[in-house]
């Protein structure tokens, strides 16, 4: 397998950093049955970075959240949180977790929630200042069951910051919201995180990654594909594309142009995908000077993350 | 909300930090919310009475047979408070098994609530659950039933079946942090059957054959109710049933910790 090495000064820093590291997860391996959700993991987060898990559903996104939070153990690897066990961080309240799809105790108000979950914490935020920073003020005296999904995540919001964490695991937090609602609550963990906390999100929304983290890990079956800067991985991984019209230009020839690494023809048109579209646009303009109608593209996000999951997934 | 929780639940109060503090205050909250759900608290009451009414109408006025001065409607009366008392402790713990479907389990896990305080706080409110069935049969055995017992043998014997049943608090915790949520309800209900029947609850055991009397005496049920009838007819406590209960709590609770500590894994 070909694992990927850090490409961002943000995690050097954390490699660097590794007895202060937040998140130090080292070769961590779990099955479930036959089922080898997570194959080998290595993810060291430095405090204050914020990090988004990106991967499709089944990469081991959550499973890799359960042992970084205690709740499951690693069959093989070690994780550790701020220098200390999974289960004594929870403890002394330097983590917080948004679960997904974690229900909510019936019977009571959102504020009664909250403070039992405050109530728990060995330095909890004030229990309004967690309501009021969630964006649930306004439906505090209302019963969990009568919730809508979009209220409930952000109650889950709130029992995730009551505890006053220094880190923030919020696992796929806006599924059930919408685009208004999403907004909202991502100012609301941009305001919390800004005070030096360390976050880190799973997701497979691409845009939320790269729009919220300043680091994206990708998972794909079970292992870390790519970790960098959303512009690193696409650069790393695709490059750009070059389009144009090239008369009398074989696909051979074309493929053997330096940084040039697929060809593929369409419709008339020659598509390079390049390693280094400056240098391969070059060599082409040299060798086929009649070439026209030039196009160049970066590829987006979803581009890179696809071709990333069908990489590892050929590789492997 | 009424003024007690008001107190309990107050925002503003300073938060308290230690392991002590936390279950104390779990215990206060989960009771609130199980009282909330008043279907609950009503059909576990509901059967113990029921069946105590038809036993006592057949049979209330009978001698009690088994060689003490009870007569059969007091001795029902202790066994069907004993039924009922065991059925609410039992059903309230196991009812944590929809806790660790629906995901709760797991968030509690990101507190600082030590698995101890977990189980208390459960046990506490299991035991909650099995005081209206005790005295909801106590006063109608002293009415309808027309027992006569003093107030004090009265408070005695509803505090000792009481506290003795802990171990099925403990047992239900444990069904309901092991079964599925599929299987909890059907296993938690042939325990409760199985051990209401083998501990003599329905039949009494000198009916049994010598096989069946010799087992029933490991059944935490069977020293339940006979300590119940022990603080009814005034002779002394007997170790043995204390041991048995006891034994039956050490373990239940041992596997309650154990399982509420692997409860983080989703279901």
């Amino acid at each position: 397998m070909t694992r990927t090495s850090p490409t961002t000064p943000a995690s050097c820093s954390a490699l660097d950093a590794r007895t202060g590291a937040a998140v130090d997860i080292t070769d961590v391996h779990r099955s479930f049955g036959e089922v080898r959700a997570v194959r080998g993991v290595d993810l060291r987060i430095a405090p204050g970075e914020v990090v988004a898990f990106l991967g499709p559903n089944g990469a081991g996104k959550s499973t890799t959240i359960d042992m970084l939070l205690g709740l499951t153990k690693p069959d093989r690897g070690s994780v550790t949180l701020f220098g200390a066990d999974p289960s004594q961080a929870v403890r002394t309240g330097r983590v917080g977790a948004m679960l997904q799809s974690g229900a909510l105790l019936p019977d009571l108000s959102v504020r009664e929630l909250v403070s039992l979950f405050a109530s728990l914490q060995p330095h909890p935020l004030a229990v309004e200042e967690a309501l009021e920073r969630a964006g649930i003020a306004d439906i505090a005296g209302q019963r969990t069951q009568n919730l809508s999904g979009g209220q409930s995540q952000r109650v889950r919001f709130a029992l995730a910051i009551v505890a006053d964490p220094d880190l923030l695991v919020l696992d796929e937090p806006t599924v059930a919201m919408d685009v208004e609602v999403r907004q909202a609550f991502w100012a609301s963990i941009r305001t919390f995180a800004a005070s030096g906390r360390t976050v880190l999100f799973a997701t497979h929304y691409l845009q939320e990654a790269d729009d919220f983290a300043d680091r994206i890990v990708v998972m794909a079956r079970g292992s870390v594909v790519a970790d960098g800067t959303g512009a690193s991985i696409k650069e790393r991984v695709s490059g750009r594309r070059l389009t144009a019209v090239i008369p009398d230009a074989g696909p051979d020839q074309l493929r053997a142009l330096p940084c040039v690494i697929t060809v593929e023809h369409i419709g008339g048109r020659m598509s390079l995908q390049c390693s280094d579209s400056d240098t391969a646009l070059r060599a082409v303009l040299t060798q086929f000077p009649q070439t026209h109608e030039i196009e160049i593209h970066q590829a987006n996000l979803e581009e890179a993350f696809l071709r990333l999951v069908a990489t590892e997934g050929a590789a492997s | 909300m009424s003024s007690p929780t008001a107190a309990v639940l107050n925002p503003r109060a300073a938060a308290p930090r230690s392991p002590a503090a936390m279950t104390v205050r779990y215990a206060l909250l989960s009771a609130v919310s199980t009282i909330r759900n008043g279907r609950f608290l009503v059909f576990t009451a509901a059967l113990p009475v029921a069946m105590y009414l038809l036993f006592n109408g057949l049979y209330g006025q009978q001698d009690a047979g088994d060689g003490s001065s009870l007569t059969a409607g007091s001795y029902l009366m202790i066994s069907m408070a004993c039924y009922g008392a065991i059925g609410g402790a039992l059903n309230s713990g196991a009812r944590i098994a929809i806790e660790r479907q629906t995901g709760w389990n797991r968030q509690l896990r990101l507190s600082a609530l030590p698995g101890s305080g977990y189980l208390i706080g459960k046990a506490f409110v299991s035991l909650l659950v099995a005081i209206p069935p005790i005295v909801l049969v106590f006063a109608l055995g002293a009415t309808v039933g027309k027992v006569h017992l003093g107030a004090t043998t009265w408070v005695i014997a509803a505090v000792a079946i009481w506290l003795c049943t802990i171990p099925f608090a403990l047992l239900g915790l444990a069904i309901g942090s092991l079964a599925t949520p599929d299987s909890t309800q059907p296993i938690s209900m042939l325990i409760y059957l199985g051990t209401s029947i083998l501990g003599g609850l329905w039949v009494p055991i000198d009916q049994f054959s010598s096989f069946l009397q010799h087992v029933a005496r490991f059944v935490p049920t069977y020293w339940i109710a006979d300590i119940g009838r022990d603080a009814v007819d005034g002779s002394g406590l007997q170790l043995v049933g204390i041991a048995v209960l006891l034994g039956w709590t050490i373990v239940l609770g041992a596997i309650g910790v154990i399982a509420y500590r692997r409860s983080g894994d989703r279901v």
